[in-house]
């Protein structure tokens, strides 16, 4: 009968580690990307070992009960009888359990014994008892206020967690690392120096989609112009041509209110929207709004460079 | 034996403080209903007919006041005057007191449903009320504390029970919360400006905010449930013990817990930090309140399916029990970086609200009504119904913004792997989460008409029953303190001395507080000065103003986090000594638009004036899909630049560096100032006239200036 406890007990754990397995395995799999993973993990780690504990305690608990069974069949096999002092001792006797139970966790006096922990006192027929505190509740308190000392002494008496800005500058340079790597394919090697205008007509056609979402509100829906110039004409403010169109969508002109779209574009989504609008280029919509800036010719480009669009330092 | 003496108990004042709960608890929802249909539906602003007094950023401190001060206000009071004067055996201290406290509540209320509605409004949330009417609600608070010690001084009872342990420490801390929150300087009849700025100002109102949320809505709820949970289980409190250690660790700790409403702001660490370990220890207390009233049921669970009361009981404490737990996790860093200013927080507030409070109230108010009118209630059926109503609305309220708060938060910090924010325009986070709005107000709308079944369920019982306005009952007199019995519990001693009491209270509730504000007003280098930050010209600062009346603060922060998801959404995050000259401070609670602090001319994002112009006019022109109001009124009311020589000298005295004599050019040069702006629209394209004596020029220059100071020095290398 022991080795079939044993079996069981084997069983059992192997079950709990199995669950735990499967509990860590997206955890881990997560671990790398963002700040929800990251808490996920926790949840799914705290989790698992929650689970884990509780796996134990059952295990430990049929092994009991087991045990127990054999030694009473052993018992009635044998025909031996404790005597019945003995046996009343054993009852009053908490076992191990119960008295972690209690020690540990709640201690609760019966309904009916209610009455002597009842204060004798009432207010307006409203009577306490004296139970004890719940010990899982002070144990909480007690764990969360050593907790609260340490998260202290890590960020600020003595450990060496990182302030707020500290954070942020380990988290740009991570993140200036993995933007490397994914900008290290051709098609966004692109910036204003070497930037030349598209012309087939799947980039356009993205170009223009670009377009009507992000610039038609202040250009109008033909580049006629309303907030923003008119873009069909051929005056420009910050200088025609792609380099420059390139530049100014990139950098925007926060003065005058062009947003500097390279913290929402690709360098080859600029480059596609500003081949697009480059084709506008005297297609004469109505309701043109008046123009605006200098007549633009590509070969007075190196003549006079534009520097109305700075790159922030 | 002393000798028996008779009194009368007084009900009518507790039948008033309840009618007003139940009448403000139904106007508080419905303009909570308005407002979430509203930001489905942005028609429901009405602000295109010209109409300013119904926008969402002006109904949404009527909502919050109406339901904190209103709803729950009124059934704080109805629940002490029931309580205190039975557990104390005697009758309020002065009838006369008790009617100037109700009828200078309501006054309070009203005043409140018409300035907020009217743009009159510090911003400072749940401190909105001009300054006449915190003078007010002072006054009106001596008024009560009076009333209550009073009762307290002529009781019967020897000792106090638990529930007036918290009815003291709520009167003595919302006096201290609301005393210095109004430390305000007022330069009109109903503007004033608050005496700390930027920071400073940051850090007392969410000790304020917080603290409002824990001593006017929790503690006096857990004296109430105290008394009402054991009368209606008719069951002894299960631990004495529990009692006392979970109140005094309750209101130590809770004050210390504001910063946690700040974190990852331009507030120093250390100051976050306590925000965080204090909302860490708060879980053992407030459970403790928790505990104490579940396991009081105990034996008595099998009346719960059947007494209504007994349900709204349960699940009100089961919902403090959850909030108070889902609150401290909201408080570390890392669960606060996804869910602050997302609808995770309204979700948060609304278990509180919704659960707690008005389960609770729901809950004493079936209790009170047969017994103050001598009847059975009504029917237990509409109640049970009116029970399930609440507890469906609740989960179709919180469980689709829980839900919206994850998505939209996510959006914000998606990265494409090129390095690109996967959701760059503010407004597709906001269209992703449109039909958990709609589904909130299926929630709202349940919840709504459960009420309204208990309102007609207890008007019934009035109609059925004949009310008891003074109630007979018999007490021997007190004849002085009892004498310390052998192995009796020390805090026996200070339950018969109310005065000790409050004062303990009192220190024990200052020492967080003063341990947090003292060193960030006192000392210097707790925010960093930057030289090219200078105050705001008189057109800013008139246009600040209206940015306060129209509370854009309701929808939009100012308060760039330091992460590269907002970093690189809006611009440089913001510094503590960016915002020296802001009274009161604007950061906000809530991303419903997107954060405006690089709004100003030269950041990023920068939009031009004219922009501006036809995007308040019809934010749709310019963001199709926008869910903001209109704002034609702004291009059609004038500027009134009379109060700016008030402004600035009362400015100037708190201490912004206006010169001396500043006040009688302020107006010239704001005036100045407009017609710079109004000319640069007429440049742009704006076709309206006489623009430059239009509110409106005073908006744009003051979003035009909005977090632009920094880069000064940049512009001047260049």
């Amino acid at each position: 009968m022991k080795f079939a406890k044993y079996i069981f007990t084997f069983l059992l754990l192997g079950l709990a580690a199995t669950m735990w397995g499967q509990a860590a395995e997206p955890a881990a799999a997560a671990a790398s990307e963002d700040q929800f993973s990251q808490i996920m993990v926790y949840i799914l780690a705290i989790g698992g070992a929650l689970l884990f504990i509780v796996a134990m305690i059952y295990v430990i608990k049929v092994n009991q009960f087991l045990y127990k069974r054999v030694l009473d069949l052993e018992a009635a096999k044998s025909g031996a009888k404790l005597p019945a002092e003995a046996l009343a001792a054993l009852a009053a006797q908490d076992s191990f359990w119960t008295t972690l139970r209690k020690k540990y966790w709640e201690d609760p006096v019966p309904l009916d014994k209610e009455e002597d922990i009842l204060f004798h006192h009432d207010f307006d027929g409203i009577r306490e008892l004296d139970n004890r505190l719940p010990p899982w509740w002070v144990n909480m308190f007690i764990i969360t206020i050593i907790w609260a000392v340490g998260y202290m002494y890590y960020y600020h008496w003595g450990g060496d967690g990182p302030s707020s800005l500290e954070e942020y500058t380990t988290e740009m340079e991570q993140a200036k690392k993995e933007q490397a790597i994914a900008l290290a394919g051709a098609a966004n090697a692109v910036d204003e120096s070497n930037a030349t205008a598209l012309t087939d007509g799947a980039a356009l056609g993205e170009g223009e989609l670009i377009y009507k979402n992000s610039c038609a509100v202040c250009h109008g829906p033909s580049g006629e112009g309303t907030v923003g110039p008119n873009m069909t004409d051929e005056y420009w403010i910050h200088g025609g041509g792609i380099k420059n169109v390139f530049k100014t969508i990139k950098y925007g002109v926060p003065d005058k209110g062009m947003v500097a779209w390279q913290k929402t574009l690709s360098p080859s989504d600029i480059l596609k929207v500003g081949s697009y609008i480059l084709t506008l280029q005297g297609t004469n919509p109505p309701n043109p709004k008046a123009p605006q800036g200098s007549i633009w010719k590509e070969e007075a480009a190196a003549a006079s460079p534009d520097t109305t669009a700075i790159p922030p330092k | 034996m002393s000798r028996i003496e008779q009194f009368q108990y007084d009900n009518r004042i507790v039948r008033a403080f309840g009618v007003a709960a139940f009448v403000f608890g139904l106007v508080g929802m419905l303009v909570g209903l308005i407002l979430a249909i509203q930001l489905i539906f942005p028609a429901m602003n009405l602000s295109q007919y010209g109409i300013p007094y119904t926008t969402f950023g002006r109904l949404r401190p009527l909502h919050t006041n109406a339901v904190i001060f209103a709803f729950v206000g009124n059934g704080i009071f109805m629940g002490v005057y029931y309580s205190l004067q039975r557990l104390l055996k005697a009758r309020m201290f002065s009838d006369t007191l008790s009617w100037i406290h109700f009828w200078g509540w309501q006054v309070i209320i009203l005043a409140a449903a018409v300035s907020l509605p009217m743009g009159i409004t510090t911003s400072s949330e749940y401190a909105e009320l001009a300054w006449p009417i915190d003078l007010l609600i002072t006054l009106i608070w001596v008024v009560f504390g009076i009333n209550m010690f009073g009762t307290i001084i002529k009781r019967r009872e020897n000792h106090l029970y638990v529930a007036i342990w918290f009815y003291i420490a709520t009167w003595i801390t919302v006096a201290v919360l609301h005393i210095v929150r109004s430390f305000e300087l007022p330069y009109s009849m109903f503007g004033s400006y608050p005496l700390f700025s930027g920071v400073q100002d940051a850090l007392v109102q969410w000790w304020y905010g917080h603290n409002a949320v824990a001593f006017f809505l929790t503690t006096p709820y857990l004296g109430m449930m105290y008394y009402f949970l054991p009368k209606a289980a008719n069951r002894p409190v299960y631990s004495y013990k529990l009692s006392i250690i979970h109140f005094w660790a309750l209101i130590f700790i809770y004050i210390w817990a504001g910063p946690h409403h700040l974190l990852y702001s331009s507030m120093p660490d250390w100051v976050q930090s306590l925000g965080t370990v204090f909302s860490i220890m708060l879980i053992a207390p407030s459970w403790g309140g928790m505990l104490n009233g579940l396991l009081t049921l105990r034996g008595a669970w099998d009346r719960v399916r059947q007494d209504p009361v007994l349900k709204f009981m349960v699940v009100a404490v089961t919902a403090y029990g959850m909030a108070t737990f889902e609150g401290p996790m909201l408080s570390i860093k890392s669960v606060n970086a996804i869910s602050h200013f997302t609808d995770w927080t309204i979700a948060h507030v609304h278990v509180g609200a919704l659960g707690w409070n008005g389960f609770l109230t729901f809950g004493v108010l079936y209790w009170l009504w047969p017994r103050m009118y001598r009847t059975q209630l009504f029917s237990i059926k509409l109640a049970n119904m009116h029970f399930w109503l609440g507890t469906l609305g609740i989960i179709f309220y919180a469980i689709p913004l829980y839900y919206a708060g994850w998505a939209q938060s996510l959006m914000w910090k998606e990265f494409t792997p090129e390095g690109i924010l996967a959701w760059p325009n503010f407004l597709e986070t906001v269209n992703q989460i449109i039909p958990m709005y709609a589904m909130r107000i299926i929630g709202g709308t349940l919840f709504f008409v459960g009420t309204i079944l208990g309102v007609y369920n207890l008007v019934k019982t009035a109609a059925q029953g004949s009310f008891l306005s003074n109630e007979a009952a018999e007490a021997p007199a007190r004849e002085g303190r009892i004498a310390k019995v052998a192995g009796e519990y020390w805090h026996k001693w200070i339950e018969q001395r109310p005065i000790q009491m409050l004062l303990l209270s009192a220190v024990l509730i200052s020492i967080g507080g003063i341990a947090q504000i003292i060193p960030m007003v006192f000392i210097d280098n707790q925010v960093p000065k930057i030289s090219t930050v200078k105050p705001y010209t008189p057109l800013e600062l008139a246009g600040r103003d209206i940015y306060i009346r129209e509370g854009c603060v309701g929808c939009h922060s100012q308060m760039v986090r330091p992460f590269r998801s907002e970093t690189e959404r809006y611009g440089e995050y913001s510094k503590s000594g960016e915002y020296i000259y802001d009274r009161p401070f604007l950061w906000g609670s809530k991303r419903t638009g997107p954060d405006l602090m690089r709004e100003g001319t030269g950041n990023q994002n920068a939009k031009s004036d004219r922009w501006h112009y036809d995007h308040m006019i019809d934010p749709r022109t310019m963001s199709p899909g926008s869910i903001m109001p209109q704002y034609p009124h702004l291009a059609d009311d004038e500027l009134d630049l009379s109060l700016l020589p008030a402004k600035i000298s009362a400015l100037r005295t708190l201490g912004t560096p206006y010169a001396h004599g500043y006040e009688a050019r302020a107006i010239a040069e704001a005036q100045a100032q407009a017609r710079t702006v109004a000319g640069r629209l007429t440049e742009q394209g704006v076709k309206d006239t006489n623009m430059e004596n239009k509110e409106i020029v005073a908006l744009i220059a003051y979003l035009q200036r909005l977090g632009t100071d920094i880069h000064v020095n940049q512009n001047n290398q260049k």
